[in-house]
């Protein structure tokens, strides 16, 4: 046993540069902890866009609304998946809700989570689709017509006055919702931002960061979703929201490429000690995920196409060509991004004097297959949510 | 006048969040053990069980009673601040029955190296070997009494004790320099280095004795003039005279 566990260090240990703590040879928080706040991210981001259209009527948004809506649901389902999956003892997280545990941001986040969940998003679509419940409940036959009549929780009623107050009722979790999605994304980024010990993550920006590229991943998402799933249903693709979708894309990315740029110059600014081993870190250990794929494939270059097609005399085609390229860049991207906040940060020795670095595993719980696993079942979800909730314009009930 | 009518949706959500409401309430019942929160936030009989768990090493205190031929010796040895059980593995059950179980001793030479192979990370004056070219094929216990570590005989290079220093200075610009040209070493220091201490240098003028404008030496040692180079600080605030990279 010794003798391997042995093995295992010296092979590890020539990739080691410069020196480190023992127990920093081993990244605690791997590729799960990479998945999770970007999952996280889209279902912030997916639920402001949808905020926005019903709050700031948006009308040309109108085809994505119900999308982004179930998007942001499905993706939330999955989100704490990849914690629970980390964790040694998963059947035991429940225990967080029982005994809550105010001063700790970690033990918070199911609270948080919840309250999202529930209080928001599940209240949301449900306000919104109520009425087509109702209808479908009367229409739909055998099994289905049983579920749609649970879903109604008996209220029937179809007046006007009725779904007036749903609308009002609907605006109100909006107002409610959009500071909520922030907490969501922002909480993540104030568990990392409030590692004080920690110089790549401590920053006061950090949950403002990760906000605006939820935010950019977010609005990518649900354009992609839209493109693909018009696709497949052989319908035509509504150009006037895909311009409004990559109009916003490309604003978000400004601002969030912006943030970012701002906290690089201030962190060399300040120069702290720190600053020798990140940038040497930056230069070795993260130039693909961060110079690379981050910033030139994930921000810059979507930023260029995108102002090309969105502004430029560009035929439609082309146009949904370079909006689509742009979207699954700006996913790279932002994938990059909390891969590089996550592992970055633990890359470097808290001795200031060296780097280590991170073996990703195949198999098992923390493998890369179980991230797969976790990246495709959103979309799994979304599909079955799709065929019970038709999201799309044209098979919304239309009442008078 | 009618009293307002709540709608019936909001009665059916209401509904089903006191629902989930009243199960977070009976889990919790349910659930949380009786003796949460009497201390603090765990459970409060959680500090019992672990007092309840079986003690499996008895302290080298325990040990002085039938082994004190070895206890006395070892208290004034060079392992005074290594534990027995640190060698010889937990022994409770052999305080309490001496005969039936006998705790074993680490005789393999790939034992004490786990303390004393070389280690950049270890501190000054740790005695380190390089355990592969430390008299090889023997076991550390024909030469060293692990109860009393004397060294057989003195060690003749400062590099015995202070290898990573002996180490880096070897590439550095002072590598022909003996260590004693600049430390003055008691000879005493070689056997009892924590009583006996070695004198590092104090003023800036012993550097000069040889980086001086006009001190003796040949061409090839850089000189600087002493009143105005690096003016208050100690030269090896800035060099470090034992690194390669004392610029
Ligand atoms: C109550 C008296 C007693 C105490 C206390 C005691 N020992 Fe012993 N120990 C003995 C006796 C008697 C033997 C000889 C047993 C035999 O050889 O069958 C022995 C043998 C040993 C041996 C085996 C030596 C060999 O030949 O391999 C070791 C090692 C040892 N003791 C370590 C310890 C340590 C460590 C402690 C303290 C935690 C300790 N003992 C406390 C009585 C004691
Ligand atoms: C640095 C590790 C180490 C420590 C600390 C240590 N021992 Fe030992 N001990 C050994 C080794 C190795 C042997 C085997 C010696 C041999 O075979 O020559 C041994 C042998 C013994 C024996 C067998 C009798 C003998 O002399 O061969 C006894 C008894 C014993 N130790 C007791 C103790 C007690 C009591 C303490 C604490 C006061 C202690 N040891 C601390 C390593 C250690
Ligand atoms: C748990 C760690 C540990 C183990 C295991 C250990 N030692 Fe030690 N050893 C020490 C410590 C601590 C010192 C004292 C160092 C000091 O004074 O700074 C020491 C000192 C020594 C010295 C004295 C060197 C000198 O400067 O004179 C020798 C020789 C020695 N050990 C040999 C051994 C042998 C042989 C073994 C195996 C039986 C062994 N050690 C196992 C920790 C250990
Ligand atoms: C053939 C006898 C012999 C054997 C076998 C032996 N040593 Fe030594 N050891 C010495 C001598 C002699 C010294 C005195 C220092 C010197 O001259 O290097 C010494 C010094 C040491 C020192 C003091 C550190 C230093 O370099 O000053 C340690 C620690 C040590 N030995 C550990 C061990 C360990 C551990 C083993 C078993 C792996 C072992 N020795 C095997 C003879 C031996
Ligand atoms: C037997 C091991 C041993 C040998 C051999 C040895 N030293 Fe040391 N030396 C030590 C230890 C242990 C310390 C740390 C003493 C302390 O801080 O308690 C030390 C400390 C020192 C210090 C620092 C004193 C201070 O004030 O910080 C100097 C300088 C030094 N040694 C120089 C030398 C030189 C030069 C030689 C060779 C001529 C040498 N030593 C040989 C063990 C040794
Ligand atoms: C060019 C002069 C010079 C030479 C040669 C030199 N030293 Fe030093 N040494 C110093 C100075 C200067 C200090 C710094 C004292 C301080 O920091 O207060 C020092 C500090 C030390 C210390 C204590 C602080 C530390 O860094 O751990 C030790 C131990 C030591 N030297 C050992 C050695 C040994 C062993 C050698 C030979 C391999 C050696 N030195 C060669 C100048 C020298
Ligand atoms: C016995 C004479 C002597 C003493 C005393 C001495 N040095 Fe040196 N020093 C040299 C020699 C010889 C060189 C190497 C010149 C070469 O080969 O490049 C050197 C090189 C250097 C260099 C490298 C200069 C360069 O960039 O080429 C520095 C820095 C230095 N010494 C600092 C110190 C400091 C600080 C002290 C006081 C702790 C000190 N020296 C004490 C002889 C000495
Ligand atoms: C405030 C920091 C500082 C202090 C204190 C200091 N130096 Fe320097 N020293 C430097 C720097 C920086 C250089 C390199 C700059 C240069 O090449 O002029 C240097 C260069 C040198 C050189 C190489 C000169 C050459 O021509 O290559 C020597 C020798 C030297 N120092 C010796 C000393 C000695 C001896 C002392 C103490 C009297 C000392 N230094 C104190 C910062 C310092």
């Amino acid at each position: 046993m010794v003798e391997l566990i042995m093995i295992h260090i010296q092979t590890g240990l020539k990739d080691i540069t410069g020196y480190i703590y023992p127990n920093e040879f081993e990244l605690h928080w791997g590729l799960l902890i990479v998945v999770y706040p970007y999952l996280t991210g889209l279902v912030a981001g997916a639920f402001i866009l949808a905020s926005l259209e019903r709050l700031f009527k948006i009308k040309v948004l109108q085809p994505v609304y119900r999308l982004s809506l179930l998007s942001a649901l499905a993706f939330l389902f999955v989100a704490p998946l990849p914690l629970l999956a980390h964790l040694g003892h998963p059947e035991r997280s429940f225990e967080m809700f029982l005994t809550p545990y105010t001063k700790s941001a970690m033990a918070m986040f199911g609270f948080v989570y919840a309250w999202y969940l529930m209080v928001v998003l599940l209240l949301e679509i449900w306000f919104d689709y109520r009425k087509d419940i109702v209808i479908w409940s009367q229409e739909k036959k055998g099994i289905m017509r049983f579920v749609y009549k649970i879903l109604t929780l008996g209220a029937t009623d179809l007046s006007e006055k009725s779904i007036l107050l749903d609308n009002k009722i609907g605006k109100v979790i909006t107002i409610i919702g959009i500071p909520s999605a922030f907490l969501l994304h922002g909480y993540v980024g104030f568990i990392f931002g409030s590692v004080k010990a920690n110089p790549w993550w401590s920053s006061v920006l950090m949950p403002i960061v990760f906000l605006f590229s939820a935010i950019v991943s977010g609005i990518a998402l649900v354009l992609l979703i839209y493109m693909v799933s018009t696709m497949f249903r052989w319908k035509t693709m509504n150009m006037s929201c895909l311009n409004q979708l990559g109009e916003l894309l490309l604003y978000a990315i400004i601002v969030d490429f912006s943030l970012e740029l701002l906290d690089f110059i201030q962190r060399l600014y300040e120069s702290e000690e720190s600053i020798h081993i990140l940038s040497q870190m930056i230069s070795s250990r993260l130039f693909l995920s961060l110079i690379i794929s981050q910033f030139i494939l994930g921000s810059v270059i979507p930023m260029i196409s995108l102002v090309w097609a969105r502004f430029g005399r560009v035929p439609d085609e082309m146009r949904r060509m370079v909006y689509f390229i742009a979207a699954i860049l700006v996913q790279v991207g932002i994938f990059s991004t909390r891969w590089n906040v996550v592992i970055g940060g633990q890359l470097f020795s808290k001795s200031l004097r060296g780097l280590t670095v991170y073996k990703i595993q195949l198999f098992g719980l923390e493998g890369l297959f179980m991230a797969g696993f976790l990246l495709i079942l959103p979309f799994i979800i979304l599909y079955i949510l799709c065929k019970l909730f038709p999201p799309w314009v044209d098979s919304e009930v239309k009442l008078h | 006048m009618k009293a307002p009518r709540i709608p019936k949706k909001i009665l059916g959500l209401a509904f089903i969040f006191s629902i989930v409401i009243a199960a977070l309430v009976v889990a919790r019942m349910l659930f949380i053990p009786p003796s949460f929160g009497k201390y603090g936030h765990y459970r409060a009989d959680a500090v019992n069980e672990i007092v309840a768990q079986e003690i499996n090493y008895a302290g080298y205190q325990a040990c002085m009673e039938c082994h004190d031929e070895i206890y006395k010796p070892k208290e004034r040895s060079y392992h005074k601040s290594v534990s027995c059980e640190a060698c010889h593995g937990p022994a409770a059950k052999h305080v309490e029955a001496p005969d039936e179980f006998v705790p074993g001793a680490p005789r393999e030479r790939g034992y004490c190296p786990l303390c004393h192979d070389y280690n950049p990370s270890r501190p000054t004056g740790f005695p380190q070997i390089i355990t592969e070219l430390h008299n090889p094929g023997k076991a550390c216990m024909t030469c060293h009494n692990p109860h009393n570590p004397v060294l057989p005989h003195t060690p003749e290079e400062c590099s015995a004790c202070h290898r990573e220093i002996a180490n880096v200075k070897r590439i550095s610009y002072h590598a022909s320099l003996p260590c004693v040209r600049c430390h003055t070493v008691p000879e005493k220091h070689m056997v009892q280095p924590k009583f006996v201490f070695a004198q590092v240098p104090v003023e800036r003028e012993f550097c000069g004795e040889c980086h001086a404008e006009g001190a003796p030496g040949g061409p090839d040692i850089p000189r600087i003039d002493l009143d105005t180079h690096g003016e208050r600080y100690l030269c090896w605030d800035c060099h470090y005279p034992h690194y390669p990279e004392a610029r």
